[in-house]
């Protein structure tokens, strides 16, 4: 029976010694989709992700990757799952090409076709020692092993911090493909714009603990649209009172140009109200990731 | 001045072990060879001895003078302390400039207005700060004993102490010269050896075929020049000490005229070799691959040395009447004798290379390497597993192409029953004293990979039962517990292979437990 999620963890706790890094975390990824892991530095991100691997054991809470207990049978598990980690440290005397024949050649399947066209696509020069390589083409090296090998689970683990945009706008474009191709995708990312691109859903923590997860679209509508319009300047006191009336903080007025946030339900309400003044250059955006983001960690120092 | 601060916290544990050995092993042995031969008439005849046996000459040098304790300390202890002050003084010299440069930490410090030379000169004036502090060390713990041991004077304490400094600081600024000239630490490492080798080699050559000019030419070969407790000749140190203030010089001038991470010669970068393999052994293997080649030149080279020098003396030790219980100490057999105390040496050797070789696993686990391996599918334990693997095969090859050569060379150049065979026999057996090594360092690798470096103490501790325990009085029932002296003589009456089989036991036993140390624990990164 296929599992319906690739990704199942529940009460997750990993500790090191007294310090836990993970402190009761849930995280469902749905098989065929792309799953941003958000948090900021030290959250305990690439800790979980260690845990999915079976690098590290979890203390306590289930774990199910591709319906199999990494804890028990972690090769089992890799055997699926192509992993990049954030710090890319490969053998300095070979070469791209013998580090991506040694990948290959242990797990003992490859894919040589598709291998070729993503070295092409990465502008990725195989014959140079990895001693010659910077950050980004290290990290280049392992992202073309992990998407030319046929898995079904990416875990992703801050992978593009050392790509240029145009390596990044490729990366996106193969993520997308392998999701496409029925893959399934956990990318652990601080990138939020890149996040927004990507993932379907995705899993906000902090300090080790769940904040938010869900449905972008889904988190998006929970949070404030930021709304923007111009008013003439002598109805801006009387358009602030009728916005306090339903429930609208009263926006500082920047020479009759209004910026404030709405609540979802509320956005109705207030663009009627816009719309009775004739205000110009009404735009009403969805809240970004990023100010989903600012919310949780604003004022709380990592 | 902040830099050489900065330079010494870094390298506070390798510079504080090495002086720790180096000044240790000075101290605790001044005493023993009064204690192992309290009458002059013992000394006597045990100096004569040294003077006869060519593997002694080999490996120590000529012993001269009067054949007082003091002497024969500074001749067999001497040689011992000048070699591993020469290792010591490459693997610092290394570590402290062109290692930092390639992990990057001199790029930090230079970006910080520090000018271009600055971490050189930190580095050279450590290594000077360290080779003077080895020395004042080693004289002064020789020296205490001024007066109680015969022959001990204050004078030859010192000349004894700036014998080891002076060896260790001429070698440490070749070392920073050669790291001018190659792109990477491990080829500057390797070269730096290469050169402790033929250091080592000229002086064997100049103290056994007695061309005593020769090692007016060798770092190691000082000590036989300065003659510490046996005249003192001061001249040829202040000769050194010019000597090493030159190369200095001259490294830094080299240091000028190349780019940072680069070197005066280039490194090939650019292959389109495919790499085949299938499994954790073949990766292993091609990572290995170079570092087993080095290894198996070094120990043929060294093997080869052993048995070329083994003529002359040996047929004197067997014709002279070697009499009382320092008889026995060549054996019954001096053939046999020879190659089992040359074959030691060896064992030693590839010990080292098998510490060093399974204690790779932990660098590659702490560096996340490990990680790319077992997230393609692989078993947790397989990465250790086959690096022992990988490991006791390079041994096996370096002892049998070690072992070959050396047979092939004794057959040539000394008479006796069954020479090649045994000169054979005794390197290859050394091959599960050598799987002990790698069986500890696997234990240490998989149950704490933090602390694989405690691999090398019982290796010291061995190496040292081995090559000084006769001469300490270590009883034999405690040096039976060092990995070295249980190879039989296969052609001997009744070969005992009792002690090979304890050795595989404990080999297969250690690697075992660390296979199984590994699957329990969570993977070490940072």
């Amino acid at each position: 029976m296929p599992a319906e999620h690739a990704v199942a963890v529940t009460g997750l706790v990993k500790r090191f010694g007294r310090f836990r890094a993970v402190d009761g975390l849930d995280l469902n990824v749905r098989v065929g989709e792309i799953h941003g892991f958000l948090g900021p530095n030290g959250a305990g991100k690439s800790t979980t992700l260690r845990v999915l691997l079976g690098l590290y054991r979890a203390t306590a809470g289930r774990v199910r990757v591709l319906g199999l207990d990494p804890g028990t049978g972690a090769a089992a598990v890799t055997r699926r799952v192509s992993y990049v980690p954030g710090e890319v440290n490969l053998w300095p005397n070979l070469t791209g090409r013998e580090v991506l024949d040694a990948l290959a050649g242990l797990r003992g399947r490859r894919d040589p076709a598709a291998e070729r066209g993503l070295v092409d696509d990465f502008a990725l020069d195989v014959r140079k020692a990895v001693r010659t390589y910077s950050k980004g083409n290290r990290q280049k090296v392992l992202l073309v092993a992990a998407f030319a090998a046929p898995t079904e689970l990416l875990v992703l683990d801050e992978p593009t911090s050392g790509l240029d945009p145009l390596m990044e706008d490729v990366f996106q474009r193969h993520v997308r493909a392998a999701a496409d191709a029925g893959r399934t995708v956990l990318l652990s990312s601080h990138l939020l714009a890149e996040a927004e691109k990507l993932c379907h859903s995705v899993t906000i923590i902090k300090d080790g603990r769940l904040v938010e997860s869900g449905g972008l679209t889904y988190l998006r509508h929970l949070s404030a649209s930021e709304v923007t319009a111009r008013v003439p300047a002598d109805l801006v006191p009387a358009v602030a009172e009728r916005l306090a009336a339903v429930g609208v903080a009263p926006p500082p007025s920047d020479g009759g140009t209004l910026r404030f946030s709405v609540r979802r339900e509320r956005v109705p309400a207030v663009l009627g109200i816009l719309a009775t003044v004739d205000a110009a250059d009404i735009t009403c955006t969805p809240a970004t990731l990023e100010q989903l983001f600012m919310r949780h960690y604003s004022v709380v120092p990592a | 001045m902040t830099l050489i601060a900065l330079t010494l916290r870094r390298h506070r544990v390798a510079l504080g072990s090495w002086w720790v050995l180096l000044v240790a092993l000075s101290g605790v042995t001044v005493p023993s060879y009064r204690a192992t031969y309290p009458t002059a008439a013992q000394r006597l005849v045990a100096a004569d001895l040294a003077r006869r046996n060519v593997a002694g000459t080999l490996l120590y040098g000529r012993l001269g003078g009067g054949g007082t304790s003091a002497e024969l300390f500074a001749w067999e202890v001497g040689a011992i302390v000048t070699v591993l002050a020469a290792v010591a003084a490459v693997l610092l010299a290394v570590a402290l400039t062109r290692a930092a440069e390639d992990d990057g930490t001199v790029e930090v410090i230079r970006s910080n207005g520090v000018s271009a030379r600055a971490p050189l000169y930190a580095a050279l004036a450590v290594l000077a700060m360290f080779a003077t502090a080895c020395g004042a060390g080693c004289a002064a713990v020789v020296g205490m004993h001024a007066g109680r041991v015969d022959g001990v004077t204050a004078a030859g304490a010192v000349t004894f102490g700036a014998t080891v400094g002076l060896t260790f600081l001429v070698v440490a600024v070749l070392a920073v010269l050669l790291a001018q000239v190659v792109p990477a630490a491990g080829a500057a490492r390797l070269l730096g050896l290469g050169a402790v080798g033929i250091a080592f080699a000229v002086r064997a050559v100049a103290d056994v075929r007695h061309v005593d000019g020769l090692n007016r030419f060798s770092p190691l070969g000082l000590r036989a020049v300065a003659r510490p407790f046996d005249g003192d000749r001061w001249g040829m140190l202040g000769a050194y000490l010019a000597v090493a203030f030159a190369v200095a010089g001259a490294a830094v001038f080299l240091h000028g005229r190349r780019d940072f991470r680069g070197g005066l010669l280039r490194q090939r970068d650019r292959r389109a070799a495919h790499l085949r393999i299938r499994s954790t052994v073949g990766l292993a293997g091609r990572l290995a691959r170079g570092g087993i080649v080095a290894w198996t030149l070094a120990v043929a080279a060294v093997g080869t040395l052993f048995s070329a020098m083994g003529s002359g003396v040996l047929e004197q030790s067997r014709g002279g009447d070697v009499g009382g219980f320092l008889g026995a100490q060549l054996g019954a057999d001096p053939v046999a004798g020879y190659f089992a105390y040359t074959a030691t040496v060896l064992g030693v050797l590839v010990s080292a290379f098998a510490v060093l070789s399974v204690a790779r696993t932990a660098a590659e686990e702490l560096s996340g390497r490990t990680d790319h391996v077992l997230a393609t599918g692989v078993r947790r334990w397989a990465p250790l597993a086959a690096r022992v693997v990988v490991t006791a095969a390079g041994a096996a090859a370096v002892l049998l192409v070690a072992g070959l050569l050396s047979g092939f060379v004794a057959a040539r150049v000394i008479d006796g029953a069954d020479v090649a065979a045994r000169a054979f026999g005794y390197v290859v057996g050394q091959w599960p004293a050598v799987l002990v090594a790698a069986g500890w360092t696997a234990l240490l690798a998989g149950w704490r990979p933090r602390f694989t470096w405690l691999a090398w103490v019982p290796l010291v501790l061995s190496a040292g039962l081995a090559l000084l325990g006769q001469l300490l009085g270590v009883p034999e029932r405690v040096r039976d517990l060092g990995t070295f002296h249980h190879v039989p003589d296969l052609l001997g009456d009744h070969p005992h292979l009792g002690g090979q089989a304890v050795l595989l036991a404990v080999a297969a036993g250690t690697t075992l437990a660390g296979l199984v140390a590994v699957t329990r624990r969570d993977v070490t990164t940072g």
